[in-house]
C-alpha cells in the first residue's frame, strides 16, 4: 500500500485517538470509568450529562468545523496554486463573523436564534461574491479582492465594535471573536450542520478541478473544466461550510492553512489526494486545540483562536523560510 | 419572583423618593448646583442623593440601570459620554468619576475649578455605605446618604434576623468567561441571602467557571443577570444551553445585573430577593 493510500487512514486513527482522547479530558476531572457508565446508563447523571451534552457535541462540532477548514484550505491552495491561500484569504471567515456579530448584538438572535447561523452564512456568501465579482477573472485578482474584502468587513466589524451597545457588549463581541467550543450544545450543531455538510460536499467534488489546475488555467480549460464554475462552487462550498463554522464558533485561524501541508508530504503533491486527509487532520488539529484549551488552567478561558493562531503562525514562518529556499 | 421584584423595586423607589423628599438638614452653605457623573456606578448613587435640578448630566449608561432600579429617575437629565470635551460644555461645579479617570479629565477638573470624587466599586457591603457617604457628602446632601445607608441596615438586620434554611448552594452565572467568585459584590449578595457560591475559590474574584464545571459543581440554583445595562447578548444564548436547561428547569434565578455590577443600596435588597427566591425552591435528590 503507498504512502498515499495510507495517509488517510493515518489521518483517521489520529482524529480518532483525539476524539476519544476528547471524551475523557476536561476541565472537571471526571473518572473514565463514571464517564463510560453515564453514557451507557438510561438514568440521567451528572457524568452522563457532561459527556453526552457537553464533550459529545463539542467534539462533533471540532470535527465539523476543523474538516471545513482543513478541506477548504486544501482546495482553495490548489484552485488558486498558492500555498499561502487559506478560507480567510476570500474574507468568508471575515464575512460570517460580520454577519454573526450584527445578529447578536443588535437583538436580532434574541428574537428568533437561527439569525445567527443566517446571518452569519449571509455575510460569509455575500463577502464571498464580492470577492468572486472583483476578483473572478484571474488568480490573482481573486488573492487581491479577497484581501480587500477581508479588510471591509474587518473594518465594518471594528465599526459595529464602536457602536457597540454597551461596553459589555463590546468586550463579548472582542472575546467573541476569538472563536471558541465551549458552551456549544447539539443546538449549535443542528443549526450550522447542514450548511457545514452541503459546503463539505460541494468542497469534496473539487478534486479534477484542482488537479487539472495545477497543470495552469489554460490546461486545466483545454482539459474541459469551466474555471468560471470551479470558483464559483469554491467559493459557495467554503462560503457555506467555513460560514456555517464560523458564525457558530468565532474565529479560528491557521488550521486552514497548516493541514494541507502537514498531509502534502504523505500523500505527494496531486492536489485532489490532499482533500480528504487535510479535512481529517483539519478535525484532528482543532479538536487537539480544543483540548489544548482545557487542559491548560487559566483563570480566564484559554479561546481556541488564540492557540490555533499561537501554534499556526511559527508554522506561517516555517513555510516561508521553506519557500525561500525552494524559491528560484 | 417578578411580582415580588416588582413590589421590591415599588418599595426601593418609595424609599428613594422618601429619601429624597427630607430637609437636607446637615447641608452645607454652598451645594454643587451643576453634578456630572461619568461612570454608571455614580450615576445611580448621583439620583438617589440629589434632587434632578441639580443634575448637570449622567452618562448614556445611567438609562437603562435607573429604569431597572428606579424607572423614570432620570427623566429629563442631560447625557454625557464621559469624555473629557463634555466638561467643557457642561462646566460642572462638581464632577463624580471612578478610578479611571483619563489625566485630561482630571486636568480640566482642575481647571474648571470643579472638585472631583472618585467613586469606588464597591465589594462589600462596607464599601457601599462608604461610598453613598461620600457621594452624599460631595453632593452636599449628608442626610439623604444617611436615610439610604439606615435602609441598607435595616435590610441587612432583616437578612440576619431571619436565617435561611440551610445554605444552598448557587452560582451567579451568564457564560463561563466571567464568573463572579469570592471577593466580588455578587459573593456578597449570595453570602447575604444565606446561599453559598459554588464559583468562590480562594484569591479569584470574576473568574472563568465553564458549563462543565457548573454542572459538576451541582448547585441547587442558577442565577442568571436580567434587565439593567445588559443588553441582548451571547451570554443569553449561553444561559440557553440544553444541559442547563434539562438540568436546572425550574430551578434558575433572574437577578437584576445592575444591582451586582453597583454597589447601591438595591445590592442589599437583591440579597432580600435572592433570599425569597431561594426560600421558594423546591427541594431536590442529587443526582451522581
Amino acid at each position: 500500500m503507498t504512502a498515499s493510500r495510507v495517509t488517510p487512514w493515518i489521518a483517521a486513527l489520529v482524529l480518532l485517538a483525539a476524539v476519544i482522547a476528547s471524551l475523557f479530558l476536561g476541565r472537571v476531572n471526571v473518572s473514565p470509568v463514571d464517564l463510560v457508565q453515564g453514557m451507557l446508563s438510561p438514568n440521567a447523571s451528572l457524568a452522563g450529562l457532561v459527556v453526552t451534552e457537553l464533550r459529545l457535541p463539542r467534539a462533533v462540532l471540532a470535527i465539523l468545523v476543523g474538516a471545513s477548514l482543513g478541506l477548504s484550505g486544501s482546495v482553495l491552495q490548489g484552485l488558486l496554486r498558492n500555498p499561502l491561500a487559506e478560507p480567510g484569504l476570500l474574507g468568508v471567515g471575515n464575512g460570517a463573523a460580520l454577519g454573526a456579530v450584527l445578529s447578536i448584538y443588535y437583538g436580532l438572535s434574541t428574537a428568533f436564534p437561527l439569525t445567527t447561523p443566517l446571518l452569519g452564512l449571509v455575510g460569509a456568501v455575500l463577502a464571498g461574491g464580492l470577492t468572486f465579482a472583483f476578483g473572478g477573472r484571474s488568480t490573482l485578482t481573486l488573492i487581491l479582492a479577497g484581501s480587500a474584502v477581508s479588510g471591509l468587513t474587518l473594518a465594518i466589524l471594528a465599526l459595529a465594535l464602536n457602536f457597540a451597545p454597551n461596553p459589555y457588549a463590546g468586550y463579548e463581541m472582542n472575546i467573541w471573536m476569538l472563536g471558541s467550543l465551549s458552551e456549544k450544545s447539539w443546538d449549535h450543531i443542528a443549526l450550522a450542520a447542514p450548511f457545514i455538510v452541503a459546503g463539505l460536499a460541494i468542497l469534496a467534488t473539487m478534486g479534477r478541478a484542482v488537479d487539472a489546475l495545477s497543470l495552469g488555467e489554460v490546461q486545466a480549460t483545454s482539459l474541459g473544466i469551466d474555471l468560471d464554475r470551479t470558483r464559483i462552487l469554491a467559493l459557495l462550498g467554503v462560503g457555506l461550510s467555513v460560514g456555517a463554522a464560523t458564525s457558530v464558533t468565532g474565529s479560528i485561524g491557521f488550521i486552514g492553512l497548516v493541514a494541507p501541508h502537514l498531509v502534502r508530504p504523505f500523500v505527494g503533491h496531486q492536489p485532489s489526494r490532499t482533500l480528504l486527509p487535510s479535512a481529517l487532520l483539519g478535525a484532528a488539529l482543532l479538536l487537539a486545540a480544543d483540548i489544548a484549551t482545557r487542559m491548560i488552567n487559566t483563570e480566564s478561558e484559554l479561546r481556541l483562536g488564540v492557540v490555533t493562531s499561537l501554534v499556526g503562525a511559527p508554522f506561517f514562518f516555517w513555510l516561508v523560510v521553506r519557500l525561500r529556499k525552494v524559491a528560484p | 419572583m417578578m411580582a415580588r421584584a416588582l413590589r421590591s423595586l415599588a418599595s426601593g423607589v418609595a424609599a428613594a423618593a422618601l429619601a429624597l423628599s427630607q430637609p437636607a438638614a446637615a447641608a452645607p452653605q454652598r451645594r454643587p448646583m451643576h453634578i456630572m457623573s461619568m461612570t454608571l456606578c455614580a450615576d445611580l448613587l448621583l439620583l438617589q442623593l440629589a434632587p434632578r435640578d441639580r443634575i448637570a448630566s449622567v452618562t448614556y449608561l445611567a438609562h437603562d440601570g435607573a429604569e431597572a432600579l428606579f424607572p423614570g429617575a432620570d427623566a429629563g437629565i442631560a447625557v454625557n459620554h464621559g469624555t473629557a470635551e463634555d466638561i467643557i460644555v457642561e462646566r460642572p461645579d462638581l464632577i463624580l468619576s471612578d478610578d479611571f479617570s483619563s489625566a485630561v479629565t482630571r486636568r480640566l477638573a482642575r481647571r474648571i475649578g470643579a472638585p472631583l470624587v472618585v467613586v469606588r466599586d464597591a465589594r462589600t457591603f462596607e464599601d457601599i455605605r462608604k461610598e453613598v457617604r461620600l457621594v452624599g457628602a460631595a453632593v452636599g446632601e449628608p442626610a439623604r446618604a444617611e436615610a439610604l445607608v439606615a435602609r441598607i441596615d435595616a435590610d441587612l438586620a432583616a437578612l440576619a434576623a431571619k436565617p435561611g434554611r440551610p445554605p444552598r448552594r448557587v452560582v451567579a452565572w451568564g457564560g463561563g468567561d466571567s464568573v463572579p467568585g469570592r471577593d466580588t459584590l455578587s459573593d456578597r449578595i449570595i453570602e447575604a441571602a444565606g446561599a453559598v457560591n459554588v464559583a468562590a475559590r480562594p484569591g479569584l474574584g470574576y473568574t472563568s467557571f465553564d458549563v462543565e464545571q457548573l454542572l459538576m459543581a451541582d448547585p441547587d440554583a442558577v442565577l442568571f443577570g436580567g434587565g439593567g445595562v445588559v443588553k441582548p447578548s451571547l451570554r443569553d444564548d449561553a444561559g440557553q444551553h440544553r444541559a442547563i436547561r434539562q438540568r436546572y428547569a425550574g430551578r434558575r434565578i433572574v437577578f437584576n445585573d445592575t444591582a451586582h455590577t453597583c454597589g447601591l443600596p438595591q445590592s442589599v435588597r437583591s440579597a432580600l430577593d435572592l433570599r425569597r427566591a431561594l426560600d421558594a425552591l423546591p427541594d431536590r435528590r442529587p443526582v451522581r
